[in-house]
């Protein structure tokens, strides 16, 4: 399909971009005191996205933008997720004093921008695409972090970020310009084909570009032994950032994951029925499943030594990333919805326990553990809320974390006795996690002097985010055949050109 | 087909050795007498001082960026000038919007008083113009 009759189906992204540009427009106009009014227009931007998604949705679409863009319910689902998630995130920062004294609007611009590129990420199905995609996430990501310039940390975890993603992007362009060297093509489909005619001689050379592939998709989703960079950002960063960075582009990463791998080196029956299997043999799924093991396991048990509790959250959401990423080896629809579920749960429980982070960290100053002792007796509603965080982390099961751990392990069990002790794996990380998790809880409720005087938040916004994120993270523990069935809906990844 | 690296190898080999030879031979054959001038950085005749390593201010890369802008515009704007007959209208119309995202950039560039050398606004700034805030604000309060 030609670019101009493309357009017609890209009326989400054409808002986005529309809404970065007015944003940035309108922080021209207002003086320095006025520029968080900025959001107003982002957020409005955003809503509107929100809603052209839901418009266009259903439809499955190919070939966009002479084949490098598909719309189909599967994007539509991460598109969601990651609007959500932006608009989350920019509630978040209102109350956030750390943005104190800085201008605001060039914020909010630079996270629109990004959530265009997060929403470009989970629609590209042509090599080149998926590249400049994922760089312009990245590169609003570095200025997000090293947003509070006159602090050495954002300053270290801006560089730091820039440097591990200079490097990994660029082992991951020599990967594809392997995989550009044995097939010719740039095209998802057109790899897949190419690649099955190729005989098993060039296996070697393939190994070596899905590896080089992996060492850019792990840096976004924190896989680990491309972690390295996580917890120093993730410290450095505005807590709001922090929250971002751990939500967003790891959904939009895993929806690349997912994409890249099940058509490129998946056999022809991808997502056509439950059973496939990975092209000519190549051990990528067993690569996958060894990474996720490593990862969860590495994030857990160094999550357990973390004296910040923001410290603690980044090591925890490398071993989330672990978690999720067991679902991509066992190559069945149900991992997939499984993992999307997950998803959209962590999603939830992670922006809140970051929402909680945050305010403790601007009211008691300080991330340590010991900022959060006595706040349950303090402030109940954001003591019960964090704890509600905290177990559905974990995975425990009145919450939403148990019903999304609950359909991953439950599609790695299916997969046959091959994966079982990558299963095995994730249960007994589970279970180290719930240490450091309730090391939380401990801290707020039996740490410290009790307090009978109870308060609330003072702001009406901070209160109200809490409740919106708490109350699903603690119903979609009971209620949550909705959100399976969207999924299951949204499963559909168009099939060919 | 493995045969056809050996090729390469012997390149890369030769390549190794190219550059070391001349390196090993001059200094073997070359007389080895320096002193002070022979040491001494060449600096188009004037005598160096200090070192290379001093800080530049920040604001020679801003303007480095800011000539990106008119830099990426004309990159882009050659080629589709060379074929603006065969296009028509629909690439005019996209250039059009092309550039209007530019010259966002430089009204913002503008707007945050990027383009003035000498900014008496910058409330942190040190040496010599550290008083410029002060001085502008006593202006305004007079």
């Amino acid at each position: 399909m030609s670019n101009l009759e493309s357009l017609k189906f890209f009326w989400p992204e054409l808002i986005l971009s529309a809404t970065a540009l007015i944003a940035i427009l309108s922080d021209l106009i207002y003086e320095r005191k006025d520029s968080h009014k900025v959001s107003f227009w982002a957020i409005g931007g955003l809503l509107l996205t929100f809603i052209t998604i839901r418009l266009f949705g259903g439809s499955s679409i190919n070939g966009l933008f002479m084949g490098t863009m598909a719309l189909d319910p599967f994007s539509e689902f991460f598109k969601i997720l990651i609007v959500l998630s932006t608009i989350i995130v920019m509630l978040m920062s209102f109350n956030s004093s750390e943005l104190d004294g800085y201008r605001k609007g060039e914020y909010y611009t630079i996270m629109s921008i990004m959530a265009f590129g997060l929403v470009m990420m989970t629609s590209a199905i042509d090599v080149l695409m998926f590249y400049v995609a994922i760089e312009i996430v990245s590169i609003m990501s570095f200025f997000l972090a090293g947003y509070l310039k006159r602090n050495p940390n954002s300053n270290e975890a801006s560089l730091k970020y820039v440097i591990y993603g200079a490097f990994s992007s660029g082992v991951m362009l020599y990967g594809l310009s392997i995989l550009f060297g044995l097939t010719g093509e740039t095209n998802f489909f057109a790899i897949k084909n190419a690649i099955s005619q190729l005989g098993p001689d060039s296996n070697l050379a393939l190994i070596l570009s899905i590896v080089f592939i992996l060492v850019g998709l792990g840096y976004k989703i924190s896989a680990v032994p491309f972690h390295f960079w996580t917890p120093d950002v993730y410290e450095g960063s505005p807590t709001s950032i922090t929250a971002y960075l751990s939500v967003a582009p790891k959904a939009a990463g895993f929806a690349l994951i997912i994409r890249f791998f099940n058509i490129a080196f998946g056999s022809n029956s991808a997502m056509g029925s439950d059973e496939w299997s990975s092209l000519n043999s190549l051990p990528w799924p067993f690569l996958i499943a060894l990474l996720s093991a490593a990862t969860m396991t590495i994030g857990n048990l160094v999550a357990i030594q973390q004296q910040s509790v923001k410290r603690m959250l980044a090591y925890s959401s490398i071993a989330h990333a672990g978690y999720m990423m067991m679902a991509i080896p066992v190559m069945s629809q149900s991992g997939i919805y499984g993992l999307m579920i997950y998803l959209f749960m962590y999603m939830l429980m992670n922006l809140g326990a970051f929402f909680v982070v945050m305010y403790v960290q601007d009211k008691f100053d300080g991330e340590n553990f010991d900022a959060f002792n006595g706040l349950g007796w303090k402030m109940p509603l954001l003591g019960i809320s964090m704890t509600l965080f905290m177990v559905a982390l974990t995975g425990l099961p009145p919450t939403s974390g148990f019903v999304g751990k609950f359909y991953i392990f439950a599609a790695v069990i299916e997969a046959g006795n091959q994966y079982y002790w990558l299963a095995f794996v994730g249960v007994i990380n589970s279970v180290v996690s719930l240490y450091y998790y309730i090391k939380v809880v401990r801290h707020m409720y039996f740490e410290g002097e009790r307090s009978d005087i109870v308060s609330l938040p003072e702001s009406k916004l901070t209160t109200s985010l809490v409740l919106v994120l708490a109350l699903p993270t603690f119903f979609l523990g009971w209620y949550f055949s909705p959100l399976v069935e969207w999924a299951n809906n949204s499963l559909n990844f168009f099939l060919g050109i | 087909m493995y045969r056809d690296f050996g090729t390469i190898l012997f390149l890369v080999f030769m390549g190794i050795v190219l550059i070391y030879a001349p390196l090993v031979i001059q200094k073997l054959l070359a007389p080895n007498d320096p002193n002070a001038d022979k040491l001494a950085t060449y600096e188009c005749g004037e005598e160096s001082e200090g070192s290379a390593w001093v800080q530049f201010n920040i604001r020679f890369y801003v303007v480095a960026l800011i000539f990106l802008i008119f830099d990426v515009e004309v990159v882009f704007l050659f080629p589709w000038a060379v074929v603006f007959n065969e296009l028509g209208l629909l690439a005019f119309v996209e250039m059009g919007i092309f550039l209007l995202i530019l010259m966002l950039g430089l009204a913002y560039v503008w707007r945050r008083s990027d383009l003035d050398w000498v900014k008496y606004n910058v409330k942190y700034g040190r040496g010599r113009y550290s008083n410029l805030y002060k001085k502008s604000q006593t202006i305004k309060g007079s």
